[in-house]
């Protein structure tokens, strides 16, 4: 499956959504709509998210499942909530200009 | 639950260099403290054989014979103190939580690359070489001699001390980003004033301790 492409490739500002279409009966809805933050991040962290999720946010347990230290998967997590917040930051400032 | 529902991604792949330089991507927490407080106790052990003395935090000399139980204290002064200073420096430097058996088990562990000084210095050649050294520095005696097998056993016991020195800070380094999550100029400037203070600290402590028993 194609990669998601969430940053313009010519100025590297966030993509939305222009369309979306329904794969049975190929209706297609048009509009401006804002990608959710999890779909800005990279394949590695959304994969990061959903598995620390299916082991219910236990970090001892994403050790185990991804085979290395408590503290990496710990410094691994603070790192995409840094990012995440960045984003929500982001996604403010840019309400806040429109 | 189940591995295989999950996606796993290949983080888990670690290349023999990071198993070398950066073993607490896996290894960190009681694992690393029990297989750290091992061989911390094993060098000692071997260092008590050869009279080779970890008399500070990156300190290594060999030569007076002492009991075995100042071998053992000399190596926990040693990991305690780069503990005791680094564990201050995440306090004010670290962004998030951290757990304290990580920094310890994996400062114990970043220790481990002492046990190639220790058996390197076994040799008695090195003990020749080190009184003969001693004598002529001193010029207590202008009769001594040494073999030049001796000279060669020592000169690459002290090149494997400089490389295996090296090696351990840089462990002790990653073992403590790793650990605490510092980064960047704040863990470099923190680690080099905790390892100096460190050093001073267990050189003192080691220094009082052989006063008093020896």
């Amino acid at each position: 499956m194609k990669i998601l492409p969430t940053k313009c490739p010519a100025c590297h500002n966030p993509l939305i959504v222009k369309s979306l279409v329904c794969d049975e009966c190929k209706t297609e809805v048009q509009g401006q709509y804002q990608l959710p933050p999890l779909a800005s991040f990279s394949p590695e962290d959304q994969e990061f998210i959903l598995n620390f999720l299916k082991v219910s946010g236990s970090l001892k347990d994403m050790a185990k499942l991804l085979q290395l230290s408590y503290p990496t998967v710990r410094n691994r997590l603070d790192e995409i909530i840094g990012r995440i917040k960045l984003t929500e930051q982001q996604n403010n400032t840019g309400k806040e200009n429109q | 639950m189940i591995a295989h529902e999950m996606n796993i991604s290949t983080d888990s792949k670690i290349s023999l260099g990071q198993y070398l330089l950066n073993p607490f991507r896996t290894l960190a927490g009681g694992t690393a403290l029990l297989l750290g407080f091992i061989i911390i106790l094993l060098t000692a052990f071997v260092g008590a054989l050869g009279n080779t003395h970890f008399d500070g935090v990156i300190d290594v000399h060999s030569g007076q014979a002492a009991p075995l139980w100042f071998f053992f204290a000399e190596s926990i002064i040693d990991w305690l103190s780069i503990v005791l200073f680094l564990t201050v420096s995440a306090f004010i430097f670290s962004p998030t939580r951290w757990r304290f058996i990580d920094l310890l088990g994996t400062q114990a562990l970043a220790r481990w690359p002492a046990i190639f000084t220790a058996l390197v210095f076994l040799p008695d050649a090195n003990r020749r070489v080190n009184d003969f050294i001693i004598a002529k520095l001193t010029q207590s005696s202008t009769q001594l001699t040494i073999h030049p097998m001796d000279g060669v056993i020592f000169a690459f016991a002290s090149i494997v001390t400089v490389v295996v020195i090296i090696w351990m800070v840089v462990l002790m380094y990653k073992a403590y980003a790793v650990s605490c999550n510092v980064k960047g100029v704040k863990a470099i400037a923190s680690f080099i004033v905790s390892i100096l203070v460190a050093e001073a600290l267990s050189k003192v402590l080691i220094i009082l301790m052989f006063k008093r028993a020896l």
